[in-house]
């Protein structure tokens, strides 16, 4: 047997305590696995749907400039003035909502139909809306959770729209949502002329950045363009506010896993005081003691790690799926790596002090420790 | 080391509590490699001290002590000596319960750079030796008191150390145990030539060693 394998066989010793280690440190591990799945996912999600849709960029309301009034509508009038920006090819309005539709919340995006190709939506059954009929469109996954086929009416605002198609972009977010005439979802929420977003496509040949910074110029401070996810999160702060809070977690789960580390590597010492004399008679030094207290306690928060990476996913899974939110959730090798990389200076962190005052102990004393 | 003396002590002193507790007042023995000595004296008068001094276990206030040819006053980390030069055998085995009789006898072996297959090997021979071989894959839950010392014995021996010390190790067995871990040591003293240091209480056990030092007090009695 070598030296590792006895540092991977100790903790086994008392499986009682394992097992209650393993499952502390486990659950915040699976906190950190689950709220990094949902912060990828979101990630993911957007950058779909910058990729997805016709649009080559998006144009939002800089919330984040000193000139910013703290609302996040833009006049709908800057449409057409972009639209005659050099180098723009078309420019559409979204303005967004959610409503109660049948006892479901969903998602509704208004926007003109002649501009229903920015979305990337593609019918894959009926038709688009007229934008002056009480009329919409289902994504696909929205026309299933209501069970709904085209030529079948909704109600919602006290008032009956007919389902005249059913598009699929691909990504769940977006084939969660309904679509119908800009100015109808504008009024319903008694927001005319405002829209929340504005997609725009470039001309052919035409250059995206030097057309994305000509919009920025023409509305310092008002307005900024958006092509990428990073051009995302500088923008909106939301995913920005996820990761933090996440980081804020798995520094909880840090301290917290940590001092049940340090409790339970300082319970095995006491128990293995003689033990460890034993092992200074016998010739070791104090720091292959402390070697083999810090391995046991890595191995135990490693195979906290695994467990709460197991626990996360399904976790959040389940979660996802209870409450039908419609986000595609993102596990990456590098979220496992995290995971078992924090798990690994729980352990670290945890069994330091314990593994110092094992190795510290003056073998006589160790030996007469009863 | 002078006179093929392989333990060198003179005027050894060790106090405890701010030296109100003279556990050794000035000890002076010498004792010849490949001898076989046993120290008695009544609880309390420092036998155990002393053997921890000659084992490297404890730290002495004064004096000088020379064990295998290292000034034990000198050196700070003497895990290397007690690796090398000696093996221990307590009252209670003090085997490592979760692990196997075979791994028992492996864990002195570590950091002198053997392979695991080299550390099986030799720890099989050493539980030939105290004929326990058959018994290498169980608990020492499983064994008798007796069996349990043996393998501690086997243990003792990992390294193939030139002082065997014994801090009473028949003191938790029945006679008949205890007889058969003493003809072991015996035995293991005659045919390898192995410094046997027994401390006991027992004068039946003492007198199987060639010679006797009492402690008593902290200082050897003439």
């Amino acid at each position: 047997m070598s030296f590792t394998k006895l540092i991977a066989k100790n903790p086994f010793r008392n499986k009682a305590r394992l097992a209650l280690a393993v499952i502390g440190i486990a659950i915040g591990i699976a906190t950190i696995v689950a709220l990094g799945m949902v912060t990828e996912g979101l990630k993911a999600s957007v950058e779909e749907q910058l990729m997805t849709g016709g649009a080559d960029f998006v144009v939002m309301k800089n919330t984040t400039s000193e000139s910013a009034s703290g609302s996040y509508s833009i006049k709908d009038k800057r449409i057409d003035e972009i639209s005659k920006i050099n180098g723009v090819k078309q420019a559409a309005g979204v303005y967004t909502s959610s409503r109660m539709v049948d006892g479901n919340q969903l998602g509704f995006a208004g926007i003109k139909s002649k501009d229903l190709n920015m979305l990337g939506a593609r019918m894959i059954q009926g038709n688009a809306y007229a934008d002056d009929k009480n009329e919409l469109i289902l994504g696909k996954l929205a026309a299933e959770k209501l069970k709904k086929k085209v030529g079948d009416t909704v109600t919602f605002n006290g008032n009956q729209y007919v389902v005249t198609g059913i598009f699929e972009v691909g990504n769940k977010e977006l084939d969660s949502i309904g679509a119908l005439s800009l100015e109808k979802l504008q009024s319903m929420d008694e927001n005319e002329g405002k829209v929340d977003m504005i997609y725009v496509k470039i001309n052919k040949g035409a250059d995206l950045k030097t057309v994305s910074k000509s919009v920025e110029k023409a509305y310092p401070g008002e307005l900024t363009t958006i092509a990428s996810l990073e051009d995302f999160q500088k923008a909106d702060d939301s995913l920005q506010m996820v990761e933090t809070a996440s980081m804020a977690i798995s520094l909880l789960a840090i301290i917290i896993g940590g001092i049940g580390i340090i409790n339970t590597m300082i319970m095995s010492v006491f128990e293995r005081t003689r033990e460890i004399g034993v092992f200074r008679a016998v010739g070791w030094k104090s720091r292959r003691i402390l070697a083999m207290i810090l391995g046991e306690s890595v191995v135990l928060t490693l195979l906290a790690g695994m467990v709460g990476i197991v626990l996360g996913v399904v976790g959040i899974e389940v979660i996802i799926n209870l409450f039908e939110t419609p986000l595609d959730l993102v596990f990456t090798p590098a979220l496992a790596l995290r995971a078992l990389g924090i798990a690994v200076i729980v352990g670290l962190i945890g069994g330091l002090y314990p593994a110092i005052r094992a190795s510290r102990l003056p073998p006589t004393e160790a030996l007469r420790y009863e | 080391m002078n006179n093929g003396n392989i333990v060198e002590i003179t005027n050894l002193k060790k106090g405890y509590d701010k030296g109100k507790i003279k556990a050794l007042n000035g000890i002076d023995i010498q004792i010849r490699k490949g001898e076989f000595v046993s120290i008695i004296g009544p609880s309390g008068s420092g036998k155990s001290t002393l053997l921890n001094m000659i084992g490297a276990l404890d730290t002495a206030d004064d004096g000088l002590i020379t064990v295998a040819g290292n000034d034990l006053m000198l050196k700070k980390d003497l895990s290397d000596f007690r690796s090398k030069k000696i093996g221990f055998i307590f009252q209670l085995h003090n085997l490592i319960p979760n692990l196997s009789v075979l791994e028992n006898v492996i864990i002195p072996m570590y950091g002198n750079g053997y392979k695991s297959s080299h550390m099986s090997k030799r720890a099989m021979k050493l539980l030939k030796y105290v004929k326990l071989e058959d018994k290498a894959e169980r608990k020492p839950t499983e064994l008798s008191g007796g069996e349990r010392q043996r393998v501690a014995i086997a243990r003792a021996l990992a390294n193939n150390p030139s002082i065997i010390l014994a801090d009473e190790p028949t003191g938790s067995l029945d006679s008949k145990n205890g007889k058969m871990v003493l003809e072991r040591l015996k035995e293991l003293h005659e045919k390898e030539n192995v410094t046997l240091i027994m401390v006991t209480h027992d004068m039946n056990v003492a007198a199987m060693a060639e010679r006797t030092i009492e402690v008593l007090d902290g200082q050897v009695q003439t």
